[in-house]
């Protein structure tokens, strides 16, 4: 009687963990903040972080959850157990681009049939996201147009030219 | 002229006093003060942008600073000398105008007396747009020099060489210069 309660006992467990990986978000909302390094002076690469909160109308919580921007595949890593995710990347500063970077969320089946899209040389495409997110990079910056030693050396040597045309002026 | 010579009149002792290299002690007081003052400015560019360390090099600012003033004012006066005469004689036609103008009512002054009233002029125009220019020519140049200098050609040498350089080798050219 005990054997077969414990085995009942492990059956339901196995099976609620099944289920726990496999729970469908409905509905999904997202409300998000993001931030980019912009002062790519300092910067080799500039790094792109959004952090998230998801909300699903039948109120599952702790699903894994996968992201891909730009053809990259990302996983999204879970902040806190009442659904706050974060995606963070980086990117080299000639490569990063300004504009929107749109994100797009999947759960686990849709991110095994997105690399199976991948491994298939299809187009991701064709697999809808959960959500899609999108980050703006306002663009980064790569320091002053003109430097300010080289504005500086540029005037003092337009003030110096004058001076010296002055000079061969008076002399002539 | 030896043995007999006699001392000078005070007409000449003027006139060799126009031509001569010596200055004022109040013009070399402006110049030497000029000087200092540009010589010591690029202690600030080295220190808040080359971020050089100031009390360890705090001997060799004193020392670049007194040799560039020394070597700046002797630029200000060499090139005041050279252009003196020069806008003398570009200015002569119109100082003349303008104190004749202004004595011409005087009847009872002499032509000699008006002759040395233009030339007095004359000479005052001359040295203060002289001192005045020499001034702002070696400045300009300096400051010109040291900035190229400091920020492209001696760039990667440290900042400490980098000022004793800059500074000192911009004020001796300037000090040379204003010999040609």
């Amino acid at each position: 009687m005990n054997k077969i309660f414990f085995s009942y006992a492990l059956a339901s467990v196995i099976i609620s963990v099944a289920f726990a990986t496999d729970k469908v978000c409905l509905k999904p909302e997202i409300v998000a903040s993001s931030y980019v390094t912009e002062d790519a002076t300092v910067l080799t690469n500039v790094a792109f972080t959004m952090q998230f909160v998801l909300k699903c109308s039948n109120g599952v919580k702790g699903i894994s959850l996968y992201a891909e921007v730009e053809g990259k595949l990302l996983p999204a890593a879970r902040l806190s157990a009442d659904n706050k995710y974060q995606i963070s990347w980086t990117e080299d500063i000639k490569k990063a681009r300004s504009g929107d970077y749109y994100i797009k969320l999947y759960d686990e089946d849709k991110y095994n049939a997105v690399r199976k899209a991948i491994r298939n040389g299809e187009s991701s495409d064709s697999v809808s996201p959960l959500a899609v997110v999108v980050l703006n990079n306002p663009g980064v910056y790569l320091g002053p147009w003109v430097n300010s030693e080289f504005l500086a050396a540029f005037l003092a040597s337009f003030v110096s030219y004058s001076a010296f045309s002055a000079k061969y002026k008076l002399l002539a | 002229m030896s043995g007999k010579s006699k001392a000078f009149t005070k007409e000449e002792e003027l006139l060799l006093q126009d031509f001569s290299r010596n200055v004022s002690t109040k013009s070399s007081a402006l110049f030497y003060g000029n000087a200092f003052i540009v010589s010591a400015i690029p202690i600030w560019l080295f220190w808040r942008i080359h971020l050089i360390d100031l009390y360890s090099n705090l001997i060799s600012f004193v020392l670049v600073t007194l040799a560039s003033t020394y070597a700046l004012a002797l630029a200000y006066k060499n090139t005041k000398f050279i252009l003196k005469h020069k806008i003398a004689v570009k200015r002569e036609d119109a100082v003349t105008k303008e104190i004749s103008r202004k004595l011409a009512e005087d009847k009872k002054m002499s032509k000699k007396e008006k002759d040395e009233r233009i030339l007095w002029k004359k000479n005052e125009v001359a040295d203060y747009e002289a001192t005045t220019f020499s001034i702002f020519y070696n400045n300009a140049l300096f400051l010109a020099f040291v900035i190229v200098s400091s920020f492209y050609i001696l760039k990667t040498f440290t900042p400490a060489v980098n000022y004793i350089l800059s500074v000192g080798v911009t004020s001796a050219v300037l000090a040379l210069l204003s010999f040609i």
